[in-house]
């Protein structure tokens, strides 16, 4: 068990110090966001504005919601190349419906099931056909991006009803975006935590023959979150969907690269076993707070690109570092 | 040591003034512009000898009906729907001309030669398309030339050679115009305002940027730009990116200027949901589809891009003419029915004019 280190496994040790080892990415990244709005507010205080604000933490809750499930897909040792796709399937069916004439509830909810399905191939054919899940989610995106282009034929909606639009609501004066994405992390961050079912997760990622001896059902885990996936990414969608007055029939390029990075920047190990999808969020808010800062000091966005591949490089020597260390103690 | 980092310094200071020299906007080129006449006259055609094909044995067509088939990038998409429109009411117009439109059903270069090379068989007298690789494209439409064919391009050219005329539906300085002219419709002259662009090196966009800037310094001195803002083709990007100027700016900022048809719509949406519709002004190209919802609701009062009716007009005017023999080698002009004379430039281009802008009275006769 030389890598199964998931939060709830960690070995007592006391108050700060076994938070900060457990937590240290999340710790990183909250300090940053901290750092970044005292820093940017100083030169810009409208940066802090209530509106700027809500910018910066709904701007990106469509990618923190999708990085949820693909956080738990990372954690268990696969990877999904193909969500960017599935959201933009998803939001042309959730668009048609609700040109259709169907109630925005079923607009809503439809695509989310139909998320779960798709992905319940993807993780019997990674599972049970034992194919890679980087190549079953290869063929899965040119399938999704093929199929959403040649039967749309480019077209955009534009004449969607104005009740569809659930992530321009608010609630208590709170976006609804942000709603989504605060009540499905802490949800899926307890549930990952307290849960046989989440801890059997950084079990599989962590040591796949050790989990299977200590008698969890690997396979039908591994299918199963990819369906829980499938759902975050239909829920990701209503964001995505609802945002705007029209729904194209492309996706943001590369969309399933920036989930991935969030994940991997919020500190859910790239080999798998550990991570937490409050990093995840984080990290995407992170994003959108450099986005955001980017513009109010004038710096070129060329640089953001650069801030963000050093984050990544950095997270990953840190993951390697602890790695090899925890590997070392592990033989001593 | 200190030395070298003065040097450094130095040279960095250099290439970044070098940098600012390129465009006075950023995301601009650094290309040459040539801004047109802020009263709109039309630009003194740079002379230049034609650079299009010849026929090769071609029959007298002058006066005599001929048969024309129109190949456009792909079928089915509203866009080329309305130039195969623009065809059909010339021919009919014209009554000496039948057309007919047929093309691949994607947007597949392999397709359109196979297309192209069958009716070269068949036999027509005229060919018009859009290209979907200027340089794949070419061999093809050379066959046809030797065949006596005439050909005329429209809308995505090919190599000069390969065809008789191209008719081009609008160049940079005059959509440049067009949004500059758009936005102080709106704004007044004085008017701060912002760009959402796609990425600072996307060549068509860095090009209208940098027309932009040149023809607002001629003719609107008192504009003031704030800064460009990269939003890839990212609808929910764009949003953020104007939200997030709405924000940084406040009542300082009286327009956002966008530049895809992924920008322009997705700032609206930011203007709409901030509540600053009418304060905050919303111009750009996109298409009259992206745009319907926010033309209708009064926020957007003009989208420029050009009309692609006009163009598949222009352009059945043009083949007819070609196969008269009234539009000949270094000629400056050419008739166009109801559109009248029109201008050829670089060569061997037809200009359809200036772009068309569309709004609230005519955006629903457009679908594409």
């Amino acid at each position: 068990m030389t890598t199964d280190h998931a939060p709830a496994f960690v070995a007592k040790r006391t108050g700060l110090v076994r938070f900060i080892s457990t937590y240290g990415q999340e710790v990183v990244i909250a300090g940053a966001i901290i750092a970044l709005f005292v820093l940017v507010s100083m030169v810009s205080p409208r940066f802090l504005s209530a509106n700027n604000l809500n910018t910066i933490i709904s701007g990106n809750a469509y990618i923190a919601v999708a990085a949820i499930g693909m956080s738990m897909i990372i954690i268990t040792g696969h990877i999904d190349v193909s969500v960017g796709a599935l959201i933009g399937v998803l939001a042309t069916i959730s668009g048609t419906l609700a040109t259709a004439g169907y109630p925005v509830w079923i607009a809503w909810t439809l695509p989310i099931l139909i998320g779960v399905g798709i992905n319940a191939i993807v993780g019997a054919l990674v599972a049970y056909g034992r194919i890679p899940s980087i190549v079953v989610t290869l063929g899965m995106l040119s399938i999704l991006r093929g199929g959403l282009v040649s039967i749309t034929g480019g077209a955009w909606i534009n004449d969607l009803p104005p009740d569809f639009h659930l992530a321009q609501q608010r609630l208590l004066d709170i976006p609804i975006p942000i709603w989504f994405m605060v009540v499905l992390t802490v949800g899926a961050f307890l549930w990952m935590r307290h849960t046989a079912f989440g801890r059997s997760l950084f079990a599989i990622g962590g040591n796949i023959e050790a989990a299977r001896a200590s008698g969890i059902p690997v396979e039908r885990r591994v299918v199963q979150v990819f369906m829980i996936h499938g759902a975050f990414a239909g829920l990701a969608t209503v964001l995505f969907a609802t945002q705007l007055r029209i729904i194209q029939s492309t996706v943001p390029p590369n969309l399933e690269l920036t989930i991935i990075t969030a994940a991997v920047i919020g500190g859910v190990s790239i080999l798998g076993g550990t991570g937490t999808v409050i990093g995840s969020t984080l990290a995407a808010i992170l994003f959108s707070a450099i986005g955001s800062a980017m513009i109010f000091i004038n710096v070129s966005p060329y640089w953001l690109r650069a801030v963000i591949g050093v984050l990544i490089l950095i997270t990953v020597l840190i993951d390697m570092a602890r790695r090899v260390r925890e590997q070392r103690s592990a033989k001593r | 040591m200190l030395r070298t980092s003065l040097a450094v310094l130095a040279i960095l200071s250099l290439s970044t003034s070098l940098v600012q020299a390129q465009s006075a906007w950023t995301g601009g080129d650094d290309l040459p512009t040539s801004p047109l006449a802020c009263d709109g006259t039309p630009a003194t055609p740079v002379a230049k000898p034609y650079d299009g094909g010849m026929t090769t044995n071609a029959p007298d067509r002058n006066g005599k009906p001929i048969t024309v088939v129109d190949v456009p990038k792909l079928i089915g998409i509203g866009y080329f729907d309305a130039t195969s429109k623009g065809i059909a009411e010339a021919a009919a117009e014209l009554g000496n001309m039948t057309a007919t439109t047929d093309g691949p059903t994607e947007a597949n270069i392999d397709d359109q030669i196979t297309l192209i090379d069958n009716y070269i068989t068949k036999g027509v007298d005229g060919i018009l398309f859009a290209a979907n690789d200027p340089v794949a494209i070419a061999p093809v439409l050379k066959k046809a030339l030797a065949a006596g064919i005439n050909v005329v391009g429209y809308d995505a050219n090919s190599e000069p050679d390969a065809r008789q005329w191209f008719v081009n539906q609008a160049e940079f300085n005059g959509i440049a115009k067009s949004l500059i002219d758009s936005l102080v419709a709106e704004t007044g002259a004085d008017a701060s305002f912002a760009i959402v662009t796609s990425t600072f090196t996307t060549p068509n966009q860095a090009r209208w940027i940098a027309e932009m800037a040149a023809y607002a310094a001629a003719c609107h001195p008192g504009l003031k730009w704030l800064e460009t803002v990269e939003a890839q083709e990212d609808n929910i990007l764009s949003f953020n990116q104007a939200n997030t100027l709405i924000n940084k700016y406040g009542d300082d900022l009286k327009g956002i200027v966008g530049m895809t048809s992924v920008a322009t719509p997705a700032a609206a949406d930011a203007v709409t949901q901030a509540g600053k519709c009418g304060s905050i002004a919303v111009v750009g190209l996109a298409t009259p589809n992206a745009m319907k919802p926010y033309v209708a609701s009064d926020c957007v009062k003009s989208v420029v891009l050009w009309n692609p009716v006009d163009l598949g007009y222009v352009a059945a005017h043009v083949l007819r003419a070609v196969a008269d023999g009234t539009l000949k080698p270094g000629d400056t002009t050419v008739k166009a029915g109801k559109l009248g004379e029109l201008s050829v430039i670089n060569g061997s281009e037809i200009l359809v004019g200036a772009p068309f802008v569309f709004n609230k009275g005519n955006i629903e006769g457009f679908d594409f």
